[in-house]
């Protein structure tokens, strides 16, 4: 399967501050994958980066065959929804279908009515008026309407409430259907993501923690119950990635080289948001920190 | 892109075109009236030497006109300052700049239209104040005064473009708004002060004349004075005594039994006035030469406006 996203040590630096470091990835075509990690990860920046909107300070990145870079060819195969959804406010979702088809080469007017009326979205209002809802799905519908082949949303659903949050995924999955387009959202909504996603890029301090596919990733790992005692034997076999222990139990969060060997060990399946939360709290000194061998060897977990 | 940038400027473009409506109402009808005073009382002042007399100008109308020089900068900071800045606030040049259009071709469109709206709102105020100041200039010779040279003509073109090209570099390089409108305001009016005062007598090389001491200069018509003086007959100006003067210069040492009167003495020891000047035929020439200044100022900027939006992150 052909990689629509490709990155090697992406690294974006501001004067102070390291937005994102060391960012290697990997996107097959025609996935919906998400982007997760905790405020301030750099999952803004990444986006930026795949959609021209930044430069990197080092390191690269291939987007459909090619580096992002201010080219009318390259910007009609990408699609991208800034965080707060910003469109001009005193202009209609009308008006938003005009400037589109006097920019894009490829433009599909017709689609945004169309998507837009069943969801009773007015097109003649300015689109100030509308909801935050309302207007994400106004601005997917425009970012749809480009026909890109590579959709970059960052928290889309950050402002929506739990039914526009579903209209709006359900929006995006009807758009995936086909198999022609890629999609990279990030969200903190993890338990809403794993609905539609079927791959993961877990970012955290400025770097990849995680990148697969989910249903690997869901294999790959999980949750062993015991008796309190030392792990070295079991971290010996497998990679621990987070180690809980209270004065009696012992709780892993493991990915797995192999079988788990030992009967004390209970072993159960780790849903999608505990194993992210298991890679977020490695960096968090209020769980202690993990190992960092688990985190190195899931970098680059994508088969 | 021509089809968005009239889509998000066209209310502001109809109300910049009724303000011209307006003003170019008042001016015709008084304008009309000037000419028509001026044909009918041309021919009687004329021969009895009264036309200094003439009031042709009323001084709430003069004020209007001269405030005409304020004209050229509006665009630009009403609609320059914020074009790209206001974006850049709202966030919208994320949703503009991923449409598949380079934000190198989004700038050179905006600019383009905007310079030329400026461009011609200027010219067409500038025509009609050329038009409405004929007769006056033409009676009281001063078309060459800073107050008129700065509002007819082809300089407030110049202007304007500056000015719009000075509030989208300014928006461009601060990203916001308020601060681009006040590097415009404050921008363009120092520089055009200092250009006016400090750089527009010395376009071309003055012409000199030399007349008798009190007299009048043997000049007419519109010029630009430049320098005025008293010199000796070595050409240089007299070496003085301290404390008193004449005619804004020392009076020589050869005269200290005169100071109270001393311009016959200085006329026997050959002291003569100067004044020079440029000629009422350089207008068009300074005129020609201001715009060009302006011009070239605002390609640097526009220049530098490129340059960061390509470079920098957006």
């Amino acid at each position: 399967m052909t990689a629509v996203i490709e990155t090697s040590g992406l690294t974006k630096r501001y004067r102070r501050v390291t937005a994102l470091s060391d960012c290697t990835i990997s996107v097959p075509e025609g996935r919906i994958a998400a982007l997760v990690g905790p405020n301030g990860a750099g999952k803004t920046t990444l986006l930026r980066l795949l959609a021209g909107l930044a430069t990197p300070s080092a390191g690269q990145a291939v987007v459909l065959g090619g580096p992002p870079r201010q080219d009318p060819a390259y910007l009609a195969e990408i699609g991208f929804l800034a965080q707060d959804i910003p469109l001009y406010r005193r202009m209609t979702a009308q008006d938003h279908i005009g400037v589109g088809a006097h920019l894009n080469p490829r433009w599909d007017g017709e689609s945004v009515p169309d998507r837009l009326s069943s969801l009773k979205i007015p097109l003649d209002q300015p689109v100030g008026t509308l909801s935050g809802g309302q207007r994400a799905q106004v601005a997917l519908a425009l970012t749809l309407a480009k026909r890109p082949r590579l959709l970059l949303l960052d928290e889309p659903l950050a402002a929506l409430d739990p039914l526009a949050r579903r209209n709006f995924l359900a929006m995006l999955a009807e758009a995936a259907v086909g198999g022609n387009l890629t999609i990279l959202l990030s969200s903190h909504l993890i338990a809403d993501i794993e609905r539609v996603c079927d791959h993961l890029i877990l970012l955290a301090a400025s770097r990849v923690q995680l990148c697969g596919d989910v249903d690997t990733l869901l294999a790959e790992h999980r949750i062993l119950t015991g008796p309190r005692r030392d792990t070295t034997v079991i971290a010996r076999t497998h990679a621990i990635v987070r180690e809980d222990t209270t004065p009696r139990q012992t709780t892993l969060l493991v990915r797995l080289t192999g079988p788990v060997a030992d009967p004390a060990w209970a072993v159960a399946d780790p849903n999608l948001e505990e194993i992210v939360l298991g890679y977020m709290s490695q960096d968090d000194p209020a769980y202690g920190a993990g190992p960092e061998a688990a985190r190195l060897s899931a970098v680059g977990g994508d088969r | 892109m021509t089809w968005v940038t009239w889509r998000q400027y066209r209310y502001q473009g109809a109300l910049a075109a009724a303000l011209l409506a307006a003003l170019a109402v008042v001016l015709l009808i008084t304008g009309l009236h000037l000419a028509q005073v001026w044909h009918s009382a041309l021919a009687g002042c004329m021969k009895d030497g009264s036309c200094g007399g003439l009031s042709l100008q009323s001084p709430a109308l003069t004020t209007l006109v001269v405030g005409t020089s304020a004209v050229p900068l509006l665009p630009g900071l009403f609609w320059g300052a914020q074009m790209v800045a206001h974006e850049l606030e709202t966030g919208t040049n994320q949703f503009a700049w991923t449409q598949s259009i380079t934000r190198r071709r989004w700038l050179a469109v905006r600019t383009g239209w905007l310079l030329l709206a400026a461009a011609v709102l200027a010219g067409a105020v500038s025509a009609l104040v050329t038009w409405w100041s004929g007769p006056g200039n033409a009676l009281y010779g001063n078309a060459f005064e800073v107050n008129k040279f700065d509002v007819t003509d082809i300089a407030p073109v110049g202007y304007a473009v500056f000015a719009m090209s000075l509030g989208i570099c300014a928006g461009t390089v601060l990203r916001r708004t308020l601060p681009a409108l006040a590097i415009t305001l404050a921008g363009f009016v120092g520089i055009r002060a200092l250009i006016a005062q400090s750089l527009r007598p010395h376009y071309l090389t003055p012409v000199t004349v030399y007349y008798n001491l009190m007299g009048p200069p043997p000049v007419t018509g519109s010029y630009l004075g430049v320098s005025q003086g008293v010199v000796g007959p070595n050409g240089k100006p007299p070496v003085g005594l301290g404390g008193y003067v004449f005619n804004g210069g020392p009076v020589p040492a050869a005269c200290a039994n005169a100071v109270q009167n001393p311009a016959p003495c200085m006329v026997a020891h050959g002291y003569r006035e100067y004044l020079a000047y440029q000629p009422a035929s350089r207008f068009w020439a300074f005129q020609g030469i201001e715009t060009g200044i302006f011009v070239v100022l605002a390609a640097v900027l526009l220049g530098i406006t490129f340059w960061v939006l390509a470079r920098r992150d957006a």
